[in-house]
């Protein structure tokens, strides 16, 4: 049984669906539950999502990488997408979410707070910024990120999967 | 904002079928200034269906609202409020966004819903705690009313007798509650912890708010667990608080083992530089370079620079995402100046770790270190973070350079009594995790060590000299 699969994309939304259904096969052969496989594919969707929206795709051979491990009993998931200076606000954006959320002990309060500011109807932008409070309450995951020299932001989360995770 | 010249705007107001042209001025913030254009003839009281005006080219409409004049205002006859969905005017002038009091509430069935799956022995856990908890605060206040009127002096003389005495058993209740609290929960999975520390807060909630660390802790006012103002708290281990029960609320986490733990580790750290900077300054005529790591308030180099002599052979670097924290640790360092007649070299940088490492050629600019120390910040990366981090410093340290990085072991005594009660999660390791981070670095020389309590460990990693 394969520990890890890759992926390297462009970024369009249509590859989204492709990634998903040939994750959700690798998961399966890790005998993974449906529920468990629902919720890590929510996941890799929202961040390749966020990779398309946010990265810098300006030399077309960029690619948004997706690198899905399964060691002993944790999943990571790490979504790659080269960025430039402009991503740098979203960046801290993202470091702010991410310290926000990870905060709560249990990330229903992140993601009650979250809905609750969505409800209030701004005037014009129309950001939702639900995608990476989802990935912590419904996916049970940890997110975190860095980005590197060569400045490619690495997205990841990290579930450890317990007793009825797996079939 | 409050700086701000309070926005002023042409609008209507809307009663049966009149429309009525307003000036009006934002006056607080659920308030409104207005003032009738043609005179019209409003009694205090008045009622309109709603106001209408535009807002940076969108449409408003808001109410119904209610008159209530203002005789002697200079430029306005009145205040509107509202009458149902109460608006809130800061949102909408300053934030673009239509928000109103009752909002609070959208959330209100998820949220009541959340209490269903907990069990049945937690629930009674909590109700005993609750009632336990409520006879020890009503007789601490009971006692603190009584000496009330008592001269300052006396009133401190008093209340430490009273901490010394059944404050102190208090504290010992305390410690069997938390061991019968670890003996209900110890089989949960993940998301049993969550929901069931979610119940305990908001059951727990207002004696958690009565203790100035778990208040700060629950309420993370900087936006994250373990800002400068909780290190200090730490690293103080006083009985701070309004009362006597809210003072040893506040100490009784601060005893606890991972805050000692904390408190180990700025003496292991202080020891480490202090024996480094007779160790090396002999072996090099240049002065030692030292970098901190999410230094926080840096209240270490307090222990470390105890002479002027001490203040010469080091440079120091201290990093941190937090402004306010770089800001406390310039002050001490001017402190330490200005004790020993002396110049300290530092340089401050506020970067994040996670970010830090787009600068082009850190090193380049950074420069190498002799030493590079980082403790409490590991606790919050996860391992493909932790890693990243920890090469890169690897990375800036100079051959036979020394890092050491501190993290809490999996072990923690105090783990379920910060997730429950603080609110306060960190990323745990196990010693193979730890020495796990550095696979990618393989000319390292590492070793774990453990301060007393057990519950944090330091990974040492020294750099070959080849
Ligand atoms: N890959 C990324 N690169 C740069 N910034 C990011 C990235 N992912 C998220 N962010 C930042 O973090 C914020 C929160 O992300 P999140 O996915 O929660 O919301 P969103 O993408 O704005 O909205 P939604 O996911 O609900 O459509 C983003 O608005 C962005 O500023
Ligand atoms: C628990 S305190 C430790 C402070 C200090 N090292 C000590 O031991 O007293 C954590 C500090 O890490 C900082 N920090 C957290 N995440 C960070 C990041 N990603 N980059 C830089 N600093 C960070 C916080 O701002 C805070 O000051
Ligand atoms: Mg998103």
């Amino acid at each position: 049984m394969k520990k890890s699969i890759e992926f390297k994309i462009k970024p369009d939304w249509d590859e989204i669906e492709k990634v998903r259904n040939e994750s959700a096969e690798f998961l399966q052969s890790h005998e993974l539950s449906d529920d468990t496989i629902h919720s890590l594919s929510m996941i890799i969707s929202e961040l390749i999502e966020n990779g398309i929206k946010y990265g810098n795709f300006k030399v077309v051979a960029n690619k948004v990488a997706v690198v899905i491990n399964i060691d002993h009993n944790t999943v990571t998931i790490e979504v790659f997408n080269p960025v430039d200076e402009s991503a740098f606000s979203h960046l801290s954006r993202l470091d702010r979410t991410i310290q926000w959320i990870r905060g709560y002990q249990d990330p229903f309060e992140a993601y009650v707070e979250r809905i609750k500011e969505v409800s209030k109807k701004p005037l014009q932008d129309t950001e939702s910024g639900i995608g990476l409070v989802r990935i912590a309450y419904e996916g049970k995951a940890l997110l975190d990120f860095f980005v590197n020299d060569n400045n490619m932001l690495n997205v990841s989360v990290v579930s450890n999967l317990e007793g009825n995770d797996r079939k | 904002m409050i700086n701000q010249q309070p926005p002023r705007f042409n609008a209507h107001l809307l009663q049966g079928q009149a429309r009525i042209p307003i000036e009006a001025q934002y006056a607080s913030r659920f308030s409104l200034l207005i003032r009738f254009f043609n005179g019209f003839p409003s009694d205090q009281g008045a009622e309109f269906n709603k106001i209408v005006f535009q807002q940076n080219g969108d449409k408003v409409e808001m109410g119904p609202c209610q008159y209530i004049v203002e005789p002697h205002h200079q430029n306005f006859q009145g205040r509107l409020v509202f009458k149902q969905a109460v608006y809130d005017l800061n949102s909408l002038f300053f934030k673009n966004k239509i928000d109103k009091l009752q909002t609070e509430f959208s959330n209100l069935p998820l949220i009541l819903a959340h209490k269903t799956k907990i069990k049945k022995e937690f629930k009674e856990f909590i109700a005993n705690l609750t009632y336990d908890l409520n006879v020890y605060k009503n007789i601490f206040d009971t006692l603190d009313a009584r000496y009330a009127d008592e001269p300052e002096l006396i009133k401190q003389k008093v209340q430490q007798a009273v901490i010394e005495t059944e404050g102190r058993k208090f504290m010992r209740f305390m410690d069997q509650k938390l061991e019968e609290f670890e003996r209900t929960i110890i089989n949960y999975s993940k998301k049993e912890h969550e929901r069931h520390g979610y119940y305990l807060r908001k059951q727990l909630w207002h004696f958690l708010m009565c203790s100035p660390f778990m208040a700060r802790t629950n309420l993370k006012p900087r936006g994250y667990s373990g800002d400068s103002v909780m290190m200090k708290m730490l690293y103080d281990n006083q009985y701070e608080g309004h009362s006597t029960f809210a003072k040893l609320m506040h100490k009784h986490p601060n005893e606890h083992p991972a805050a000692q733990a904390v408190r180990n580790r700025r003496k292991l750290v202080a020891k480490m530089l202090g024996e480094l900077k007779f160790g090396r300054q002999k072996a090099s005529g240049r002065k030692i370079r030292v970098l901190s790591v999410a230094c926080g308030p840096a209240f270490e180099l307090q222990d470390v620079l105890t002479s002027a002599h001490d203040c010469t052979g080091i440079q120091f670097t201290l990093l941190d995402q937090d402004k306010s924290a770089l800001s406390e640790a310039a002050s001490l360092i001017a402190m330490i100046e200005k004790k020993f007649n002396t110049k300290i070299e530092v340089e401050f940088l506020n970067e994040s770790v996670r970010t830090m490492l787009t600068t082009p050629k850190l090193d380049k600019m950074w420069g190498q270190f002799d030493y590079i120390y980082s403790m409490g910040l590991f606790d919050y990366l996860t391992p493909p973070v932790a890693r990243a981090v920890i090469e890169k410093l690897y990375q800036i340290l100079n051959k036979g350079g020394e890092m050491v990085v501190g993290n809490f072991h999996i072990s923690n005594a105090s783990r379920y009594y910060m997730e429950y009660w603080l609110d306060w999660v960190l990323y745990y390791r196990t010693e193979q995790e730890f020495i796990d981070l550095l696979k990618n670095v393989p000319t390292a020389e590492s070793r774990v060590l453990f301060e007393d309590t057990g519950s944090q460990m330091f990974l040492h990693v020294t750099k070959s000299e080849s």
